[in-house]
C-alpha cells in the first residue's frame, strides 16, 4: 500500500512538473510575443513659446517619464496661453492619431468642455496637467493645487503688511481655471484680514506689457496701494518693472507667481518680497505617470496635488530650491 | 482498477523511473545553466558599468585638474600676491597690476569653453574678474556664498564645490562647479584672498545625461557631503518622488551594490574620484541581462522539449526493456492454458534470457513428467488387464483338464483328442501375439472352441448357438469376453437346470457400438443377485461372478463407464446378458 501511494505521488509530480514546465514556457512565450503596443500618449499645453520655461521643464518631466514607463509621448500647444482656438483645434488633431490618453493643460476652463468631452467619447483617457475645465470628465488632474498656491501668496503678502492697505491682483488668463483658483485662495485669506481692502482683479489678457501698464495705473490711482499680487509670472515681472521703475519697492510688497530670470533677478533687488514656484517638472513627470498607470489599468487618484513652495531672497540659493528656479533643461 | 493496475505495470515502473531522472537532470541543467549565463551576462554588464564610471570619473577628474592647475598657477603668482596682500600701493601701480592679473587670468581662459570664469577677490573689497565681459551682481554677498566660506575654512587647499547656480554676476545665473582656494602671503600669515574657477556644469551635463545603461540606468555624482552634483532625476528626488541610497554610496569608497526593490532592484556602481566626488552608476537589475525574458523563454522551450523526447525515449525503453518479460509472461499464460508444446526465443539480455532459458527447462520438464506419468498408467492399467486376464485362465485350464481326465478314466481317446485339440486351438486364440485387442471373428473362433469342450463335457445336457453376422467380424474388441459369460451360463445357470439346456450368442449392431448377446435358458437369477453381480466386494456365493465382474471392469476400463454388461435375468427362466463396446477398426489410444 505504501509502495503504491508512493508510486502514485511521483507520477502525480511528473505529471505537475511536466505541465509547469510547459506552462512556464507558454506564459514567457505569450507574454514575449503578445507584447502589446508602446502607450501612446498626447500632450497639449498651453504655450510652445520657449522663452517661458515653464512649459519648457514640464517637457523635461514628461521626457523622462516617457522613457522611464516607455510610452511614446507628443506635445503639441498653443502659441500663447491665449490662443484658446488654436488648442482647440488641437485637441481634435490628437483625437484624430488615436492616441491611448490626452493630456490637457487647458487654456480656458470652459471653452475647452465640448472637446475635451468628445475625447472621453472616443475611448481615450482624458487628464488635465496644471489647469483644468469646469467638468469631471478628466479621469485625474495632475495640478498644483492652486487655492492653496493663492493662500500661501495672500499669507506672504500679510506677513510683509501693516493695516490698513489696499491690495492689488493682476490676473493674466480671466479664462483659465489655474489663475482663478489662485485668485480664489489669495483673496480669501486677504480679505479675511480687517483694514485689508482687496482691489478689483485685474487682467493683463495674456499681455507683459499690459501687467506693468496695469500696475503702473494702479500704483498712480491708489496711494495707499502696499501690496500687488501678481498671478503667473509675466504678471508678476510686469508689476515688479512697474514697481522697481516708480522705486517703490520700500512701499509696494510684490508677491508673484512662478520664476522667471527676472523674477530671481526682482527677487534680489527687492522688488518681489516672494514668489509661489509650482514644481513643472513633477506635474510633467506625475501626469505621464498618472496616464500610463490608467491605462494598464491600475486605480489612479481623482487629484494629484503637485505642491508649491514659496521663494524668497534668502532661500532662493538654497541646494533643493535651486533647481526648481534655475530648471537646468536642454534649451 | 485497472487504471492503477496498469500504473503498476513493470514498464510504467521503469518508464516513472526514466522520466523522473531524466526530469530531474533537465531541471537541474536547465536551472544551473540559466542562472550561470545569467550570472555571465550579469558580471559583463557589471564589468562595463564599472568601466564606463570609470571612464567619466576620468573624464570629469581631468576638468578638475584643470582648474586645480590653475589654482595652482594662481596661488603661486607673485603678481597676485603682491596686487593682494599690499594695501598702500600707489593707485596708478594698483591699477596696472590689476590690469596684468586680469590679463594672466584672461589668458587661461583663452580656448577654454568649460571654465565660465576665473577671479579672485581679496579679503579687503578688491577683486579681479578674468572675463572683462563680465560684471559682479551688486546684489550677491560674495563673502557669504558657500565657496567663499568653504575656501577659507579649507586653509588654503583647492575646494571642488557641488553644482549650483552662481549669482555673482549681473545678469547671469550659469550652473557651474566651483573650484574655490583661500590665497595665503608666503610667509603663510596673512590671508590675501579666495580664488574662484567656476567650471560651466553644462560640460558634465553633457557628458552625463547621454549615458544610459540600459533603457532605464542612468549615472549620477554626488558629493562628500551627499549633495547631488549631478541627477538626471533630480527634481524627482527632492520632492520625494524617487529616491537614490545615497547614505550606502558615501560609505562605499569603490565597488558595487544591489538594492532590494524586487523588480526595480538596482544596481549601484561607485567611483571615488580624487576630489571627495563620488560617480555612481545605476542600472536596473531586470535589465542588465538585456534578454532577460527571451533567454528564459529559450531554456524553458529547451527544457520543455528535451523533456518531451525524454517520456517519449522513456516510454520506448521501458517497452524494449520489457518486452521480453511480457513475451515471457505471453506463453506463461499458454503453458497456464495446458500448452507445453512452446519454446522461448531466449532474449539477448543476460537476466532475462536466464529466465527463459530457465523456463523453457522447466516447461520441458513438466512437459516429460507428464508423459512420463502417462505412460506410468498405462503400464499400470496393462499390468491390471493381464492380472485379471491371469485370473481367467487358470480356472478354466483346471475345469478343463479335471474334464480330459474324467474322459481319459472313462477311456474315450476320441473325445480325449478332440477335446485337448480344441484346448490347444482355444489357448492360441487367447494368447495370440500378446495384444490386447483382437478381431471379434477371433473371440468367436475362442468361444467356438470353449464351447466345443463343454458340449463334450457336459454332451446332451448342453446345446449352443452362435449366430454372429459377418458384418461385426473384423471389429475389434479385447479378449477373453465370452469366455467367462459362457463359463457362467453353464456352472451357474445351465448345471443347476434340470434337462438340457442351450446358450445362444448372437451380435447386434448399432451406429457406433456392438453388442453380443449370451442368452441361456438356465436356472436364472434373482434381481438382488443379477443387480449385484456385476458389482465389485459384493458378498457372493460360490466365487460365482468374479469372471463376470473382470470381464465388466475390463471393457469399462478400456472403453470407457459408459461400455461393459448388462445382465437380464428371471430365477427359473434363463439368463440374458448383453455385451456392449464401441465400434474399433484399429488399435485405439489410452482410454482413461
Amino acid at each position: 500500500m505504501v509502495a503504491r501511494n508512493y508510486r502514485l505521488i511521483l507520477w502525480f509530480l511528473a505529471v505537475v512538473a511536466v505541465l509547469g514546465a510547459l506552462a512556464g514556457t507558454a506564459r514567457y512565450g505569450f507574454a514575449r510575443f503578445s507584447g502589446h503596443d508602446p502607450i501612446a500618449i498626447q500632450v497639449i499645453v498651453k504655450s510652445t513659446d520657449d522663452s517661458i520655461e515653464f512649459w519648457q521643464v514640464m517637457k523635461a518631466g514628461i521626457e523622462v517619464a516617457a522613457s522611464e514607463f516607455g510610452a511614446t509621448v507628443e506635445v503639441t500647444g498653443s502659441r500663447t496661453d491665449a490662443d484658446v482656438d488654436e488648442q482647440i483645434a488641437l485637441v481634435r488633431e490628437a483625437i484624430d492619431k488615436k492616441p491611448d490618453a490626452i493630456i490637457l493643460a487647458a487654456n480656458d476652463s470652459s471653452r475647452l468642455v465640448p472637446v475635451s468631452e468628445q475625447v472621453a467619447k472616443q475611448g481615450i483617457d482624458f487628464f488635465i496637467v496644471d489647469s483644468g475645465i469646469d467638468s469631471k470628465i478628466a479621469k485625474s488632474v495632475i495640478a498644483t493645487d492652486n487655492r492653496k498656491a493663492g493662500q500661501e501668496a495672500g499669507m506672504e503678502m500679510l506677513r510683509r503688511l501693516r493695516a490698513p492697505a489696499e491690495i492689488a491682483i493682476i490676473n493674466y488668463a480671466a479664462t483659465a481655471a489655474s489663475l482663478k483658483d489662485r485668485e480664489r485662495g489669495a483673496r480669501a485669506v486677504l480679505e479675511r484680514r480687517p483694514g485689508i481692502t482687496v482691489l478689483d482683479t485685474y487682467n493683463a489678457e495674456g499681455q507683459r506689457e499690459n501687467a506693468y501698464e496695469i500696475a503702473k495705473r494702479i500704483i498712480r490711482q491708489h496711494p495707499n496701494l502696499r501690496g500687488i499680487v501678481g498671478l503667473n509670472e509675466p504678471a508678476s515681472v510686469g508689476a515688479g518693472r512697474a514697481i522697481r521703475e516708480l522705486k517703490l519697492q520700500d512701499r509696494i510688497a510684490l508677491i508673484g507667481f512662478d520664476s522667471s530670470v527676472d523674477e530671481i533677478k526682482q527677487l534680489e533687488e527687492g522688488v518681489m518680497q516672494a514668489t509661489i514656484i509650482q514644481k513643472p517638472f513633477q506635474m510633467g513627470y506625475l501626469s505621464i505617470k498618472t496616464a500610463v498607470d490608467a491605462i494598464r489599468r491600475k486605480p489612479v487618484p481623482e487629484a494629484i496635488d503637485t505642491g508649491s513652495l514659496v521663494i524668497t531672497k534668502q532661500n532662493m540659493y538654497e541646494e533643493e530650491n535651486q533647481k526648481l528656479l534655475f530648471p537646468f533643461y536642454d534649451k | 482498477m485497472k487504471y492503477f493496475f496498469k500504473l503498476r505495470s513493470f514498464q510504467s515502473n521503469i518508464a516513472l523511473a526514466f522520466v523522473f531522472v531524466i526530469l530531474m537532470a533537465i531541471v537541474v541543467m536547465s536551472v544551473t545553466s540559466y542562472y550561470m549565463s545569467r550570472e555571465s551576462v550579469q558580471s559583463n554588464a557589471q564589468a562595463y558599468t564599472t568601466e564606463l564610471v570609470k571612464q567619466v570619473n576620468r573624464n570629469i577628474e581631468s576638468y578638475v585638474n584643470g582648474m586645480m592647475y590653475m589654482s595652482d598657477l594662481v596661488a603661486n603668482n607673485r603678481t597676485v600676491q603682491a596686487y593682494f596682500s599690499s594695501g598702500y600701493a600707489d593707485p596708478e601701480e594698483a591699477k596696472a597690476m590689476k590690469e596684468t592679473i586680469a590679463d594672466f587670468l584672461g589668458s587661461m581662459l583663452v580656448s577654454r569653453n568649460d571654465i565660465s570664469s576665473v577671479n579672485i577677490f581679496g579679503a579687503d573689497d578688491k577683486f579681479v574678474l578674468g572675463r572683462k565681459d563680465l560684471e559682479l551682481n551688486p546684489y550677491a554677498g560674495i563673502k557669504s556664498m558657500t565657496w567663499y566660506r568653504d575656501a577659507l575654512a579649507a586653509d588654503g587647499a583647492n575646494v571642488v564645490s557641488s553644482s549650483h547656480v552662481q549669482p555673482i554676476f549681473k545678469d547671469r545665473y550659469p550652473w557651474v562647479v566651483s573650484l574655490s582656494r583661500e590665497l595665503i602671503s608666503p610667509d603663510g600669515k596673512q590671508d590675501l584672498g579666495v580664488f574662484l574657477v567656476d567650471l560651466n556644469f553644462s560640460v558634465m551635463n553633457d557628458i552625463l545625461k547621454d549615458i544610459k545603461l540600459g533603457r532605464r540606468g542612468y549615472v549620477f555624482i554626488v558629493d562628500r557631503n551627499g549633495r547631488i552634483v549631478y541627477h538626471p532625476q533630480q527634481q524627482l528626488i527632492y520632492s520625494n518622488l524617487k529616491s537614490e541610497m545615497i547614505d550606502k554610496v558615501l560609505q562605499l569608497k569603490n565597488g558595487t551594490f544591489t538594492s532590494d526593490e524586487g523588480r526595480d532592484s538596482r544596481m549601484y556602481t561607485v567611483q571615488d574620484s580624487d576630489f571627495g566626488w563620488k560617480i555612481v552608476g545605476v542600472s536596473y537589475v531586470n535589465e542588465l541581462v538585456a534578454n532577460q525574458d527571451g533567454m528564459r523563454l529559450g531554456f524553458a522551450v529547451l527544457g520543455s522539449v528535451c523533456i518531451v523526447i525524454a517520456i517519449l525515449i522513456a516510454v520506448y525503453l521501458s517497452r524494449r526493456v520489457s518486452r521480453p518479460i511480457r513475451q515471457l509472461e505471453k506463453y506463461m499464460k499458454e503453458v497456464e492454458k495446458g500448452n507445453f508444446d512452446l519454446h522461448v526465443p531466449v532474449p539477448r539480455t543476460i537476466e532475462i534470457g536466464r529466465l527463459a532459458r530457465a523456463f523453457n527447462l522447466m516447461v520441458g520438464k513438466i512437459k516429460e513428467l507428464m508423459s512420463q506419468i502417462i505412460s506410468d498408467q498405462e503400464q499400470k492399467r496393462q499390468s491390471e488387464i493381464n492380472a485379471l486376464q491371469a485370473q481367467i485362465n487358470p480356472h478354466f485350464l483346471y475345469n478343463t483338464l479335471d474334464s480330459i481326465v474324467w474322459m481319459a478314466q472313462s477311456d474315450k481317446p476320441q473325445e480325449v483328442i478332440a477335446m485337448t485339440s480344441a484346448l490347444a486351438k482355444l489357448f492360441r486364440a487367447s494368447i495370440s501375439k500378446g495384444e490386447e485387442l483382437v478381431p471379434i471373428r477371433n473371440e468367436i473362433e475362442h468361444i467356438a472352441n470353449y464351447l466345443k469342450i463343454q458340449k463334450m463335457r457336459y454332451s446332451d445336457k448342453l446345446d449352443y448357438l452362435i449366430e454372429v453376422a459377418d458384418s461385426v467380424q473384423h471389429y475389434l474388441t479385447i479378449k477373453v469376453i465370452l469366455q467367462p459369460l459362457v463359463e457362467n451360463a453353464i456352472y451357474h445357470g445351465i448345471k443347476k437346470k434340470r434337462g438340457p439346456g442351450w446358450i445362444t450368442i448372437t451380435s447386434e449392431e448399432t451406429d457406433a457400438d456392438i453388442l453380443l448377446v449370451v442368452a441361456d435358458n438356465g436356472s436364472g437369477m434373482d434381481e438382488e443377485t443379477c443387480r449385484t453381480l456385476l458389482f465389485p466386494g459384493a458378498k457372493r456365493t460360490e466365487g460365482r461372478g468374479v469372471g463376470v465382474r473382470n470381464v465388466h471392469e475390463r471393457l469399462q476400463l478400456y472403453f470407457g463407464p459408459q461400455y461393459g454388461l448388462s445382465y437380464k435375468s428371471k430365477p427359473g427362466a434363463g439368463t440374458t446378458v448383453v455385451i456392449r463396446f464401441p465400434k474399433n477398426r484399429a488399435v485405439i489410444a489410452s482410454g482413461e
